[in-house]
């Protein structure tokens, strides 16, 4: 009841509910809370600081029922502010294939296994039935296809469980194979559809209603009501379109802060020794080491690892190093904060080092007492606790999916590398008289590139995920990204950096409308790993020039504050663009120039389209 | 163990959040029909009493429910 209080207040004061607040709704699992806790969230308006607005329509081939509150009280616990546009009844395929649903952020559609069953059937023609289905899936690729033709909006299917009532009516054990089959064969087919249309993602229902135990369909509701789900199950589908749009939304964290002691290993070092802490073999051991490869697993997707333990950190190398059972060596962590300081403060000095705001990050320890330090200090951090068995750990850091990417790219991989070398950077730095002498000595290199079919999923990926240096906030997405990367009108590209630390990979882009005479600049978004070198600078001085060579007079960029974005503010004036009118544009003229520091080159890589 | 004290409370605790209006105002005037009592709001109210008394009903003998005491009457 407090909880639902809490949201009540929020909701009345017109602000969004806090982070605390946001994290108890997150761990809520009964249907008929979050149902209420969304009645009561749909009071807030449609701009409410500290939440990102995010559009979603919902179709589906039955009654929805009560998936809207559900999904909203899902998404508002994800720091999102949804408005959600529920489709008409019976309509699915009609409002499917004409994209009536508009230009949302995501489609969320919900299917039952009448859409692929004929109102008939015979259990003696199994056959027979699985020619309907797949001639059902062809119909349901061609109105997607038509879908995506008509709207940018991402479309979010699932694969669907085969009701007890109509296996279990077919008695033959060789048919009741066969039909079980071709519902398997069907949901293949509905997963493959991510690798033919590109706006295209597919949750796997069956296996999340599996693992939870949750009954797909209450049977009482199914026909009273046309509900296709049982609350439980509708719960379940708002919690993955949920970790779908805080990834699309670049809400996902980037960040993994461990402790040491009864978290990655099983014992307290410095009481027991590197040869007494449990780590391999038998249980307890085996649930630490299983953690441990699950983490290096992250890590290789390009999660960011950070230790934060209370040691001695001489000994916790040694044993990270030598332990024979260990899958995290030091120099999978970017950054490890081995000391006697309180928690909190170490994270805050990651961050500080990694170049990445602590609202990034998630912090996992078995201590209720460091947790609550944190979580008091820092409560934008995601805590996960690693208290109690530790059979249940890996569950615990994965199953929320704090770390969803929509897609993985090569800069993903390297992530780890990159922050590693980032902070091995400032050490270097220390050895220089002036700042600029020390840019002077990293041999920056910056590389711009039009955005190729290669380039694409990064380029959006990094629209949906940079929050700091995002001068307009405008996330273009995969399929709008790749629209204007064809388009003679628009310019996108993307800009790598390398220094002699290594390569960054690309960490910027830039999308820019370019008329005969003006450029505008609609948005450009750089990593934050890479600020305080100017790259921005010359990534400007960049865009000028190509637009100089177009033809054009002016250039003119935009900043939109955010809340997020401040570092950002004083960009434009920095490049040599004056203030307008207009607080949020300003213009490079004909006689304007961009300052563009002598320690960055510019190396230009041209691609060719396919 | 839930009392039959408790259990009304929660049923009308439960419908007056679902029919925006108050346990005192049920209890005066129980007919469900005098409030907006629809299919979307019965079926909130089965789900809400369901998750919040642990119990499981014939959706025939919920349907057939017309006042708050035969709706309490359901739970007993």
């Amino acid at each position: 009841m407090e909880l639902l209080d809490t949201l009540r207040e929020a909701v009345r004061d017109g602000r969004a509910p806090d982070a605390a607040t946001r994290a108890e709704l997150a761990r809520v699992t009964d249907p008929a809370v979050l149902r209420r806790a969304g009645k009561t969230l749909a009071g807030l308006g449609s701009e409410v600081p500290g939440l990102r607005p995010f559009r979603v329509a919902v179709l589906c081939t039955g009654t929805i029922g009560p998936y809207e509150p559900i999904l909203r009280a899902t998404l508002v616990a994800a720091g999102l502010l949804p408005s959600i546009e529920p489709g008409r009844y019976k309509m699915f395929e009609m409002s499917l294939g004409s994209a009536e649903f508009g230009d949302p952020d995501l489609l969320s559609c919900l299917l039952d296994e009448s859409y692929f069953l004929p109102p008939q059937w015979s259990a003696t023609d199994i056959d027979g039935l699985g020619e309907y289905v797949a001639q059902r899936l062809v119909s349901l690729r061609s109105t997607v296809d038509a879908a995506t033709d008509r709207s940018p909006a991402t479309i979010l299917l699932h694969t669907l469980p085969l009701p007890g009532t109509i296996r279990d009516a077919v008695i033959s054990w060789r048919d009741r194979a066969r039909l079980s089959r071709i519902w398997h064969q069907l949901n293949v087919e509905l997963l493959a559809l991510v690798d033919q249309n590109p706006q295209v993602a597919v949750l796997d229902l069956v296996s999340v209603l599996g693992d939870k135990a949750v009954a797909a369909r209450d049977d009482r509701l199914h026909r009273y009501g046309d509900l296709p789900f049982s609350d439980g199950a509708l719960a379940l589908i708002a919690d993955q379109t949920r970790r779908f749009a805080q990834a699309k939304a670049g809400l996902s964290r980037k960040v993994l802060a461990l402790d040491l002691d009864n978290t990655l290993w099983g014992g307290v070092i410095g009481e027991v020794g590197a040869q007494g802490v449990q780590l391999g073999g038998l249980y307890p051991g085996n649930c630490y080491r299983q953690l441990q490869e699950t983490v290096a697993t992250l890590r290789d997707q390009g999660v960011v690892l950070v230790l934060a333990s209370k040691n001695d950190a001489d000994l916790v190398d040694r044993t990270l190093a030598e332990h024979p059972e260990a899958a995290l060596r030091p120099e999978a962590f970017s950054a490890r904060m081995v000391n006697w300081q309180p928690k909190a403060a170490n994270l805050a000095a990651a961050a500080d080092t990694l170049g990445l705001a602590v609202g990034s990050f998630v912090f996992m320890d078995d201590s209720p007492f460091e947790r609550g330090q944190v979580a008091s200090e820092l409560p934008e951090v995601a805590i996960l606790s690693a208290e109690g068995d530790p059979a249940h750990h890996i569950r615990t850091l994965v199953e929320h999916g704090w770390f969803d990417v929509l897609e993985l790219t090569d800069t993903d991989r390297k992530r780890p590398e990159l922050y590693r070398t980032k902070a091995l950077r400032a050490d270097f730095s220390s050895s220089f008289g002036s700042p600029a002498d020390y840019l002077r000595a990293l041999d920056i290199e910056l590389t711009p590139a039009e955005a190729t079919e290669f380039t694409v999923a990064r380029i959006a990926q990094l629209a949906g995920r940079t929050n700091q240096f995002n001068l307009t906030g405008v996330r273009y997405d995969e399929a709008t990204t790749a629209a204007q990367s064809v388009s003679p009108d628009h310019l996108v590209a993307s800009f790598s950096v390398r220094d002699r630390f290594g390569d960054e990979g690309v960490v910027g882009a830039v999308w820019v409308d370019c008329g005969p005479d003006v450029w505008a600049v609609t948005n450009l978004v750089l990593s934050c790993r890479v600020l305080g070198r100017d790259v921005e600078i010359a990534l400007a001085a960049w865009i000028a020039a190509r637009a100089r060579a177009a033809g054009a007079s002016t250039v003119e960029g935009r900043f939109v504050p955010s809340g997020r974005n401040g570092v950002a503010a004083d960009f434009w004036t920095r490049a040599g663009f004056q203030p307008t009118e207009n607080d949020e544009i300003f213009r490079l003229g004909a006689d304007d120039t961009v300052p563009a520091p002598d320690w960055v080159s510019v190396s230009e890589r041209s691609e060719v389209h396919s | 163990m839930t009392t039959s004290t408790s259990v009304e409370q929660t049923v009308l605790d439960v419908l007056s959040q679902i029919l925006d209006t108050t346990a005192d105002e049920l209890r005066a005037q129980p007919a469900l029909a005098s409030h907006d009592w629809d299919s979307f709001s019965s079926l909130e109210a089965l789900a809400q009493l369901e998750s919040a008394l642990g119990v499981r009903f014939d959706l025939r003998s919920f349907n057939a429910a017309v006042t708050v005491h035969d709706v309490i009457a359901l739970t007993q």
